[in-house]
């Protein structure tokens, strides 16, 4: 209905939709069922102008917002992070059930377009104090030198602005900082100055088989690294975590604390050292002065509209409502590139039924990884994918299965009793910038009165060349380990881009410190600033960027002080 | 290899003991205690329809009293809930089951001149064959992609289904009995809560 303004139903405000069909409004009316127009919006009332102003106002509290939250704080800075999503308590509130979680995803309605739709909800975006860290899987592969350099090695997509080496320092901070679980040496990704600070986590039965398989077909592989401790954990600023207790549930919440989320990590540390998170905060507005600096950010929060004003601003929204808020306020878009060139991460799974008991509700679900598949010899494609066992929960798994198989009836019901003896093995793999793929404001509207955001993602060549790449290579593994009845699930994983990161202002929207070409106090820090996708999963390269962003911008800030 | 059997019982009677968390047992034991779902947002003749479908959908010939899948539909369209993500091609999801369940029975008329509920099983299967296909006659699918909502229909209804306690008996799995730490994480290896197959 591109010409409708229709409010979308919301958990905050539910209203009826309208109805478009002729046919069905007659055989509402028939049954008597109102046909109710969308409610206005009630005219907000003026905003009280406080006259606080903090240093910083930081927008999310997940990878992004939270390391440079805690930063900024331990510098002395008078910070608020405002974040969209509830506080919440993992170890009460936290139950093992996939659907009595779904408050930790985004659940606002996005639209999805393009030949490849991508799923988001309880697919890659996350709400609450903690943001999508509260339910990533836990990943935390470090970036390779040469992810960064797409450009310079194959001559397509973009470059970043700078080299590992200016991450490499920050990713050693943040596996000692979160206790990641981790082999020394890992056999890939370069020089590394120090080795994971905790033992890897067990091999679950996945993790096991994979092993064996890839062993036989020459691949090597390694136990991964994952932010869930394997052992209990002392951690600087914030005391002791409790190790994982194998429970599996990772892409969900982890409720005893194991899982290095932003909630019982940075935001502790953060909140340690002054700095103020209010939940349940949505931005809906950036204000300006005429020299265009931001002087305020204007949030609703248990119904009251609240202006609070800042000398600085960090937009840490993810790769999704960062260029929304972006483009809602018309703010940084002379170079042309917010909203453009959004990437997804190839995430190519094939699952096989197994003889043996599996249960994939146990362990770490990525318990195994391979780096082989880095820069494939025999690729017909640029960049690379990484292999991963996973496990899975079973309504994830019944759902998945329901849409990539379509068995139904008899035959879905006597498939899913297989549930115990089916892995999964997936990759993650590099995807390629390209104009067709973008985000831009729908004339929807969501409950709030605010444009839906809609994306579209179509595979280009060159992720259809990796998946199939990926996809023969992953059956082969499954058959060489005994797996029957293999089947494949083309799915895309991750946001990223749609805020890009250069050296020029013509052709990015923030310069390599993150700080905004056009806006001289707004900073970006989330996957939206990522010149190109990585081969790896994004969590820890956005942990590292947030930390770097945070040292640029204060030493930006020392050097004035010095002037003054 | 035939579907494993699983003893029934196992989820219920871990429910009553101490190795599952109180958020936990909150939200199984819920489902389980649900009262029958009156409709709120469908009308009695769709929802009757809508259940008709799910019925094919998701048969339960062994359940005296089969799980409701199409109560949480209703409910959360009553509640104007989403699940984060739309396919753009496709209407507000109200819109979309008013269409689409509205599409099967215009698929139903043109194929065997009844509505849905009027036809035997495997008439039932044939109309939902043809709209999971694609193929389905109706000029409802004019205004919805027919492929798309199957997907999604069919999705909701098994997601519905599998979060069940009774469902997930019939599966095998226990992964909610979570206060313990899971040790025993290698093939055939299983702990004395979990339950073995029935030979």
């Amino acid at each position: 209905m591109p010409d409708e303004e229709v409010l979308e139903e919301g958990v905050l405000n539910p209203i009826k939709t309208e109805i478009q069909d002729p046919l069905l409004q007659a055989i509402l009316e028939e049954n008597g069922t109102s046909l109710t127009a969308p409610t206005e919006l009630e005219q907000p009332a003026p905003v009280p102008n406080p006259t606080e102003e903090v240093d910083c106002v930081v927008i999310g509290t997940g990878a992004g917002g939270a390391p440079l939250l805690a930063r900024l704080a331990m510098a002395g800075l008078k910070v608020v992070a405002l974040e969209a999503g509830p506080r919440r308590n993992p170890i009460t509130d936290y139950a093992t059930d996939e659907k009595a979680q779904s408050f930790l995803f985004w659940n606002d309605e996005r639209l999805s377009a393009g030949k490849n739709p991508v799923a988001f909800g309880n697919n890659n975006s996350g709400t609450g104090v903690g943001g999508s860290t509260l339910h990533y899987t836990a990943y935390t592969p470090r970036a390779q030198d040469d992810d960064l350099h797409l450009h310079r090695d194959f001559g397509v997509g973009v470059d970043w602005p700078f080299g590992i080496d200016e991450l490499e320092p920050y990713y050693t901070e943040l596996e000692q900082f979160l206790g990641i679980s981790g082999p020394t040496p890992y056999p890939w990704s370069g020089p590394r100055s120090k080795g994971y600070p905790l033992a890897p986590l067990p091999l679950n039965g996945a993790a096991l088989l994979m092993q064996q398989a890839c062993a036989q077909l020459g691949i090597q592989t390694s136990p991964a690294a994952n932010a869930a401790l394997s052992a209990r954990y002392y951690q600087a600023g914030i005391g002791w975590r409790e190790a994982c207790t194998n429970r599996g549930f990772c892409q969900a919440g982890c409720n005893v604390g194991a899982k290095a989320s932003m909630d019982v990590t940075f935001l502790p540390l953060a909140e340690a050292h002054g700095a103020e998170i209010r939940a349940d905060a949505f931005v809906t507005e950036i204000e300006r002065d005429e020299k265009g600096r931001i002087t305020a950010v204007v949030y609703e929060q248990h119904g009251q509209t609240v202006r609070q004003r800042c000398r600085h601003l960090f937009l840490c929204a993810g790769a999704v409502e960062t260029p929304r808020l972006l483009l809602l306020n018309e703010l940084a878009l002379t170079s042309g590139q917010v909203g453009k060139h959004f990437m997804a991460h190839p995430g190519m799974q094939v699952w096989g039924t197994f003889s043996e008991d599996m249960r994939p509700y146990k362990g770490i679900p990525g318990g195994l990884i391979s780096e082989d598949t880095h820069r494939p010899k025999d690729a017909d494609f640029v960049g690379g994918y990484l292999l991963q066992s996973i496990g899975v929960m079973p309504v994830t798994f019944a759902s998945q299965m329901a849409r990539g198989r379509k068995l139904w009836g008899q035959q879905l019901r006597d498939y899913m009793r297989n549930y115990n003896h089916v892995s999964g093995i997936n990759i993650l793999g590099d995807c390629l910038p390209h104009e067709s793929n973008f985000l831009e404001l729908a004339d929807e509207k969501d409950a709030r009165g605010l444009p839906k955001p809609r994306l579209h993602f179509t595979a280009q060549e060159n992720e259809q060349r990796m998946n199939a790449h990926s996809e023969k290579l992953m059956r082969d593994i499954w058959t060489a380990a005994g797996a029957t009845d293999l089947w494949s699930f083309e799915r895309y994983a991750h946001v990223i881009g749609t805020a890009r990161m250069g050296l020029s202002g013509d052709d990015a929207v923030v310069n390599p410190d993150g700080r905004a070409f056009d806006v001289p106090n707004l900073y970006i820090c989330d996957n939206s600033v990522f010149p190109s996708a990585l081969s790896v999963n994004p969590a820890l390269t956005i942990m590292a960027l947030s930390l770097r962003t945070a040292d640029k911008f204060l030493a930006a800030q020392a050097r004035l002080d010095g002037n003054n | 290899m035939s579907a494993p059997l699983y003893p029934s019982g196992t989820v219920r009677a871990l429910l009553a003991t101490d190795l599952v968390t109180d958020a936990t047992r909150a939200a199984l034991q819920a489902r389980l205690d649900a009262p029958v779902h009156e409709p709120v947002f469908f009308e009695p003749h769709t929802y009757a329809l809508f259940q008709t479908v799910a019925a094919r959908l998701i048969p339960q010939p062994d359940r005296a009293e089969p799980i409701d899948v199409v109560g949480g539909v209703d409910k959360r369209l009553a509640e104007g809930k989403a699940d984060g993500w739309r396919y753009d091609a496709m209407p507000p999801d109200r819109e979309a089951y008013r269409l689409g369940l509205g599409g099967i029975n215009q698929a139903a008329e043109a194929l065997f001149q009844h509505p849905f509920v009027a036809l035997s099983e495997s008439q039932q299967d044939a109309v939902l064959e043809a709209v999971a296909a694609g193929t389905a006659p109706g000029e409802n699918w004019q205004q919805l992609p027919v492929g798309r909502f199957f997907e999604e229909m069919l999705a909701e209804l098994t997601e519905n289904y599998y979060a069940h306690p009774l469902a997930q008996e019939e599966i095998g799995y226990v992964g909610m009995a979570d206060v313990p730490g899971w040790t025993h994480i290698q093939p055939n290896s299983l702990e004395p809560r979990e339950p073995e197959e029935v030979k």
